[in-house]
């Protein structure tokens, strides 16, 4: 049986932090993604503004990012 | 037994570029060493490239320069309105684009690491895994950005006024404004971040999965080296895309303004 005798707050704060700064760019693109095969089934000549939509993710996928960078400094 | 396969230090990651060399007093660091070298080659390569271009279209390599280049002279006609305007912003963005694009995927070369290493770090780091080298090519690019924008909306006074909707005297207009300012100001900061994060992200993501395989390195890192081919080249768009699209919201505006008074 392990009993923990310490506990790194470090090493939580780090877990806490990649999970909760995914889960929203995760909701974000997979919203993106959905609503643009949503567009393109319904009109299949909206498959050309792939393109754009690509940009949205990159934007949403900043702030995962930013989460993933903030891991080092703590 | 297991553990055994595994090295007891973990992968090796480097946020920061280190300093490898002095020239004089300045220190030289590996970062911007491996994006001189990377830079010549750009020169030579896009000059060798230059005098191979005819009518007649030559195969190889210089088609997808040339592809590169049609791609993103449409990109500017098609997000500016008036053409002859488009025309004259066009070599600057090819510029960025095919720095940062090759820049991107010079990262993935295997002497780009621990390969060489000269006073305990590695001698060649990404130029673009450097927040100093995206930090200053994004200020550089909303610098002209500003520049340009101001020069096409005639004068610093009508410049300022494309943030208000309505009269600046409005108090409710005079906030809305002076956010949009705000935010404008973050844009230098988010484009170099974006391309800084995604770059070095790909680096440690290669770095931990290599380490992970151990022997079988090779085939736990191709994946996702794969994936980064495609990643850089849609960084490299998407840094020009952004940068593009503040200068034409402008532009557009100026040149909507002066037909409604026409």
């Amino acid at each position: 049986m392990f009993l923990a005798t310490t506990i790194s707050t470090t090493l939580l704060a780090k877990g806490l932090m990649i999970g909760g700064g995914f889960i929203g760019p995760g909701i974000g693109i997979g919203l993106i993604g959905g609503n643009y095969l949503q567009a393109v089934g319904r009109n299949p000549e909206a498959a050309k503004f792939l393109g754009q939509a690509l940009i949205f993710v990159a934007i949403v996928e900043l702030f995962g990012l930013l989460a993933f960078a903030s891991i080092f400094i703590i | 037994m297991i553990f055994k396969l595994f090295a007891s230090s973990g992968p090796v990651v480097y946020i920061s570029p280190k300093v490898i060399f002095h020239l004089g007093h300045i220190p030289i660091t590996n970062s911007i060493f491996y994006g001189w070298l990377v830079f010549i080659f750009v020169i030579v390569f896009l000059i060798y490239v230059a005098h191979r271009v005819k009518i007649k279209p030559a195969r190889g390599i210089i088609q997808l320069i040339e592809y590169a280049f049609e791609f993103i002279i449409n990109l500017i006609n098609t997000s500016f309105e008036d053409k002859n305007k488009a025309k004259k912003y066009q070599p600057y963005f090819i510029t960025l684009f095919l720095i940062i694009l090759i820049n991107n995927e010079f990262e993935l070369f295997p002497f780009a690491g621990e390969a060489f290493k000269s006073m305990g770090w590695p001698l060649l780091r990404p130029f673009t895994a450097d927040l100093n080298a995206t930090f200053a090519m994004a200020a550089i690019t909303m610098g002209y950005v500003y520049y340009s924008s101001v020069k096409e909306s005639g004068g610093f006074r009508k410049y300022l006024g494309h943030f208000f909707v309505g009269s600046p005297f409005n108090p409710l207009y005079l906030i809305i404004g002076i956010l949009e300012m705000t935010t404008d100001l973050t844009r230098v900061f988010s484009l170099s971040l974006r391309l800084f994060l995604n770059v070095t992200i790909g680096e440690i993501v290669i770095g931990v999965f290599s380490y992970l395989g151990q022997f079988l390195a090779p085939i736990s890192a191709l994946p996702f080296s794969l994936i980064e081919v495609f990643i850089m080249a849609l960084q490299a768009y998407i840094f020009t895309v952004l940068s593009v699209m503040y200068l034409a919201i402008v532009v557009n505006h100026a040149s909507e303004k002066e037909v409604q008074t026409a």
